[in-house]
């Protein structure tokens, strides 16, 4: 089996972009990652977990007179600043659900409601984008599980670890072939097996594990830091990776916000920023997404933390990323222009953004029937057609 | 791809090819003591083709209604407890199994109270030493979790604890937690995982690990916290579609504002000068203002005895005892036992156990991390022989494969379905387990090497770990990788304690192939 580098030309040209969809689970609060210091309704919604104005201790970094970074974001600055990165603020899915685990099963589908679930968004693009020679690494989610996002696209791995994945020395000797043969009956897992042995196999022909970290990034000693260097290595190893899924965990910050959120957004920065040091002029062939499953209210509670919302701040990192500003209408905070007089209004719907990014940088030019029921209308000038 | 027939035996007798394959092995640390013990000896031998081997069509038959009962009730089948099962009756079995405390595990509890004595103590004796003493807790609990859950002789018991453990999901790695989860694991699941499910979650909404890690000690009249509220109906009892609305959840944590925990006794308490006295309205009935801490008992009550709940609860036992998408009528069956009896835990196992659904259920669900490497223990330590102490096996291999105890950072609970734990990382990562766990010397393979023919070899392996008969084809497979390694053919005279690599690996197999995956 020969190494299969898809998505390219036979110039060695890319032909769209590796995708890289970090989720926030727990439901990331927008307002305090680029926050609307230009909003004064801001400081009278958030009275104990508000960032400080620009100018003050521990205060927003300001990145256009309206809104501004978290202090702890400013290692994605230089991003920011050349134009690789972008926000889109209050955006969202229309649905009414405040449950973590139906909120994120509607993201990673792209629907508002359980009935609408027909795998995950990333499955259905890779299915309709499908082509007869696919790699087995063409979908992996860096982590211990598939993610639901992947879920209807052929073969999406989980690699927790690229040393891991693989029988060390037994590997490709009769021993793995009687395994595989073992599981070749098997009503329910022979298909698993069987991508389990290809993927293993393409990875070892591979090889990720022998690109070094470049240009000196440096990745936070983290779970997120170690999944995005594997993301990092896995790109550069031209093994016919399409989409990569990694989750950041830890953001649903019902107390005390102040506390945690420098150390969570810190290490999404650092992390991001790592990865786009490291990969270098190869952003020019990736995206990178992030979103989670709903914001958070607009009125802190009593215990400095915030309870469960609707709109939230999406994030989008590469060379195609008409970066450097930040998209969508903000909704205001007023009692009449919230959702539900309470939460951040969803002016963007992410299904716009998505359609977009997999029309512009993914080549899929059935993206606009990727949401089912979705009908794409406006949606911000986020990427630019490659 | 990976080449679907086994490769020639032909191939294999030129001897440097099969260097080349033992030399591949070699890399593999923990088996290179092995193989250098016995390469020279088979060397020698040359054997002719194995010829005659009878096939059977088909794969592995499905399981016999005791095997069956006995792996899904417990984390492992284990030979003398099967043994036990047919000779008693599964009724009678299972009747045991329910009155676990008739059941005598003093030599399992004397173990872990030595050994993990924290795992068992008061949160005011983990208070005095704390935050010092935090890693030593955690680890302790989690030793004497999976401990019990491989030794005691009381399965069902460990099972439905682990079941309630996700069902009450707290991640232990938060705060002040590591002082008040023990007391939550002995007070709260374990003195009700086979009570009434009512006592059980007022046990838990008093629980003070829980109380901190879904923040309703800071639940306060002036601004209600509402993560518990919400969890507590979407999670615990009503379930996400169990027909309440945000104004309830907003109602019910104005309930249970001031249900708190009182740091200088280490418990639970109540506190009336931030409770919200006003009327509320929860899943449409009034609750009138003045109540104080009965508001919270009366939710609790309504939802303790809720339809939905019964529903959900129902749900969640046939998932984790029948199928991944249980069948309606189980689920239908079990939650009328639930509603009929007031929570009664056990009749609804009863009613579970004894439905035709599960008895139809056999090789349905894919066995998690925790009964993975319980078969494990079960099939190749059948004495049950205590490990020494200090020994770290069963954390590092349920760490390795993702299902540490308390360490599910959502309150959810570890996933019980395959579509979560079948994953490529998954498997591969049982493979390289198998291989460990036989060569480690973790285990006593003596019964298996006591083998002299290829035949034997494989029939005993195949007794010991995977307590079932083996499919014709699996064991061709096996016998003929066999032959391509040693050259020799099925009946062939061999003493296998000269190539204990053989048998090791015959093991690995078998810990491998999809039968063993199963529960």
């Amino acid at each position: 089996m020969g190494t299969t580098i898809k998505a390219t030309s036979s110039t060695g040209i890319r032909q769209k972009d590796v995708l890289v969809c970090v989720f926030q689970r727990g439901g990331a609060d927008g307002l305090s990652t680029v926050v609307p210091h230009g909003d004064p309704n801001y400081y009278l919604k958030r009275l104990r977990t508000a960032v400080p104005r620009p100018g003050n201790v521990g205060g927003v970094i300001d990145i256009d007179g309206f809104y501004g970074l978290h202090p702890a974001m400013k290692k994605l600055l230089p991003a920011f600043n050349a134009g690789r990165l972008a926000f889109v603020h209050a955006t969202g899915l229309p649905h009414s659900s405040r449950s973590h685990f139906s909120g994120q099963a509607f993201v990673e589908a792209g629907v508002t409601s359980t009935a609408a679930i027909n795998g995950g968004w990333l499955g259905r693009h890779l299915a309709s984008t499908a082509t007869s020679s696919d790699s087995p690494l063409r979908a992996i989610s860096v982590g211990a599980s598939v993610s639901a996002a992947l879920q209807g696209g052929a073969g999406p791995l989980a690699m927790d670890g690229i040393a891991g994945f693989g029988l060390g020395s037994l590997q490709q000797t009769p021993y793995a072939d009687t395994l595989s043969a073992l599981y070749q009956g098997d009503p329910r897992y022979a298909g698993l097996s069987e991508v389990a042995f290809s993927a293993m196999d393409e990875l070892k022909l591979a090889n990720p594990s022998r690109y070094p970290v470049s240009n000196g990034a440096v990745y936070p000693d983290s779970s997120l830091g170690t999944r995005m260097a594997q993301a990092a290595k896995l790109i550069k190893a031209n093994a016919g990776v399409d989409v990569i899924c990694i989750d950041s965990e830890g953001w649903d910050l019902h107390i005390n916000l102040p506390a945690y959120m420098p150390s969570l957004l810190s290490d999404l920065s650092s992390a991001l920023s790592a990865f786009d040091v490291d990969l270098g002029a190869r952003m020019n062939d990736v995206t990178v997404l992030v979103m989670t499953e709903f914001g958070r209210r607009v009125a802190d509670n009593s215990s400095s933390g915030v309870d469960h919302g609707t709109a939230a701040c999406l994030y989008a990192l590469g060379g195609g990323v008409r970066g450097g500003r930040v998209y969508g209408t903000w909704p205001g905070l007023l009692a009449t222009t919230m959702a539900n007089g309470e939460d951040l209004a969803i002016t963007t719907d992410l299904r716009e953004i998505l359609v977009q990014c997999a029309a512009r940088r993914l080549g899929d030019s059935t993206a606009a029937a990727l949401f089912p029921g979705f009908q794409p209308a406006i949606a911000p000038d986020l990427f630019a057609q490659r | 791809m990976i080449p679907v027939s086994m490769p020639s035996p032909t191939v294999a007798t030129s001897g440097a090819r099969r260097r080349d394959v033992l030399r591949a092995g070699l890399a593999l640390p923990l088996l290179s003591g092995l193989l250098s013990a016995c390469d020279s000896d088979i060397d020698a031998e040359q054997r002719p083709n194995p010829g005659a081997k009878s096939s059977t069509a088909g794969g592995t038959a499905p399981p016999d209604p005791d095997f069956h009962l006995l792996r899904r009730s417990s984390f492992g089948v284990h030979a003398l407890s099967l043994k036990a099962l047919r000779d008693i009756g599964a009724s009678t079995y299972l009747e045991r199994q329910l009155d676990y405390r008739s059941l005598d595990d003093t030599a399992v509890e004397a173990a872990i109270l030595s050994r993990f004595p924290l795992a068992s103590s008061a949160p005011a004796v983990l208070a005095a030493g704390f935050p010092s003493n935090s890693a030593s807790i955690v680890s302790q609990l989690r030793d004497a979790t999976l401990f019990r859950a491989c030794y005691s002789k009381r399965q069902l018991y460990e099972v439905m604890v682990e079941f309630w453990s996700d069902h009450f999901n707290i991640q232990i790695n938060k705060g002040v937690i590591p002082v008040f989860k023990p007391y939550d694991d002995y007070a709260v699941i374990r003195a009700n995982a086979l009570g009434n499910f009512r006592t059980l979650l007022k046990a838990s909404a008093r629980s003070p690990a829980m109380l901190y890690y879904l923040d309703n000690y800071v639940n306060l009249s002036t601004a209600p916290q509402e993560n518990y509220a919400r969890e507590l109906m979407e999670l615990h009892t009503l379930g996400v579609d169990g027909g309440y609305s945000e104004a309830d959840v907003k109602d019910v944590a104005r309930c249970l504002t001031g249900w708190t925990v009182d740091r200088s006794i280490n418990a639970f308490k109540f506190a009336p000068a931030v409770h919200d006295y006003g009327a509320k309205m929860v899943l449409g009935s009034s609750i009138a203002a003045g109540g104080g801490i009965a508001d919270g008992e009366i939710v609790l009550d309504m939802l303790a005895s809720h339809p939905s709940t019964a529903r959900h609860i129902a749900t969640k036992l046939c998932r984790r005892f029948i199928a991944d998408d249980p069948p309606a009528g189980a689920v239908q069956a079990v939650a009328q036992t639930f509603l009929g009896s007031g929570g009664d835990i056990r009749s609804c196992l009863r009613v579970l156990f004894s439905s035709s659904e599960f008895a139809q259920a056999g090789d349905a669900k894919y066995a998690r991390p925790t009964q993975f490497v319980g078969q494990l223990v079960r099939a190749l330590n059948p004495s049950l022989t205590l490990p020494p102490p200090g020994d770290t096996f069963l954390q590092s291999l349920v760490s390795l494969l993702g299902q540490l105890p308390f360490n599910w950072l959502e309150p959810d609970g570890y996933p019980d379905r395959a579509a979560y734990w079948a994953t490529t990382s998954g498997l591969i990562a049982r493979w390289r387990i198998a291989t460990y766990a036989v060569t480690s010397g973790q285990f006593d393979l003596s019964e298996l090497a006591a083998a002299t023919t290829p035949n034997r070899l494989v029939e005993v392996a195949a007794a010991r770990i995977l307590q079932r008969p083996l499919s014709g084809q699996d064991r061709d497979l096996i016998l003929d990788w066999l032959y391509l390694q040693s050259n020799l053919t099925p009946d062939q005279y061999f003493e296998f304690t000269r190539a204990p690599w053989l048998v090791a690996l015959v093991a690995s197999l078998l810990i491998s192939s999809s039968s063993f995956q199963y529960r």
